[in-house]
């Protein structure tokens, strides 16, 4: 084989390298997003067909602030059971909550600790999310600031939870951060509360960043929107 | 190695850079369905969770 054409092969083969990198960044970067996107949105297609059919119990009571809402079926793994909205990041932001943090999971919306409180009871309710890649929904998480509203909807009530602390760094074993009572977040009293994680840095995971809340008010959907969701 | 696909391509040259198009997109497809997908979760953006998966 002449020089000419072992230098041409050569080359041939950094070009193809170099556009097999290109593209795979433009896979991890823009079409993890769009595939996201979808399955976000047929997830809540799917909630909200749910809920309109009325396969969720109608309910008359409206106790004070703090009542217990009734004790929700069990989640399903992989299936989605609820919607958050967080006007800090984006007045149009809104994400479906499956049940389960395994990695398929994750590629359709936010997931929910399967070993943590269901969403408005006792104890600590917990939920991972991409900050980066599959339609980034986390992406904004170091904004957050004591008083922000998370709210959720389950079909029959409306939860605000409000954020208190900043954003708080830990390493990816430290489980405790989503235990009924986070020894980290202040809390020293068994509540209703909410955590949210994601990895940090934003590109890495050596780290992850936690946000703690506690359930302000809920409201059953009969009542409109929570104020917190207003303009 | 692309000189030597084109060599073997059928037809003038309009049909070889026809052919080498279509090439090219089966090759995109096959990476984006399933080469990218496979190697994704390589890279650390899944780890969010505090379980140490």
């Amino acid at each position: 084989m002449s020089v000419r054409a072992v230098v041409r092969t050569f080359s041939e083969l950094c070009i193809t390298v170099g556009t097999l990198i290109v593209l795979f960044v433009v896979y991890v970067l823009f079409w993890t997003g769009v595939k996201a996107d979808r399955a976000m949105d047929s997830q809540i297609d799917q909630l909200q067909d749910q809920w309109a059919r009325g396969s969720v119990a109608a309910r008359t009571d409206e106790g004070p602030t703090n009542a217990s809402p009734p004790k929700p079926a069990p989640y399903r793994d992989g299936k989605p059971f609820a919607v958050m909205y967080v006007p800090r990041f984006g007045f149009t932001w809104n994400k479906p909550v499956l049940q389960g943090t395994a990695t398929g999971t994750l590629k359709k919306g936010l997931g929910h600790y399967a070993r943590t409180a269901q969403l408005g009871q006792q104890g600590n309710f917990a939920v991972a999310g991409h900050r980066r890649t599959y339609g980034d929904p986390f992406k904004d998480f170091p904004e957050l600031r004591p008083g922000d509203a998370v709210v959720l909807t389950d079909g029959t009530t409306w939860f605000t939870y409000r954020i208190d602390k900043k954003p708080y760094r830990t390493l990816p074993a430290d489980t405790g951060v989503i235990d009924p009572v986070p020894r980290a977040s202040g809390y020293r009293e068994p509540g209703r509360y909410l955590t949210l994680t994601t990895c940090d840095p934003e590109w890495g995971h050596s780290h992850r960043l936690i946000a703690w809340a506690h359930l302000d008010a809920t409201q059953p959907v009969e009542q409109g929107k929570p104020a917190a969701l207003r303009r | 190695m692309y000189g030597w696909i084109w060599r073997h391509l059928p037809g003038n040259a309009w049909v070889k850079a026809l052919l080498s198009l279509l090439l090219v997109l089966v090759v995109v497809y096959v990476l984006f369905q399933y080469v990218f997908p496979w190697a994704e979760p390589l890279l650390p953006f899944n780890d969010v969770t505090v379980d140490g998966q």
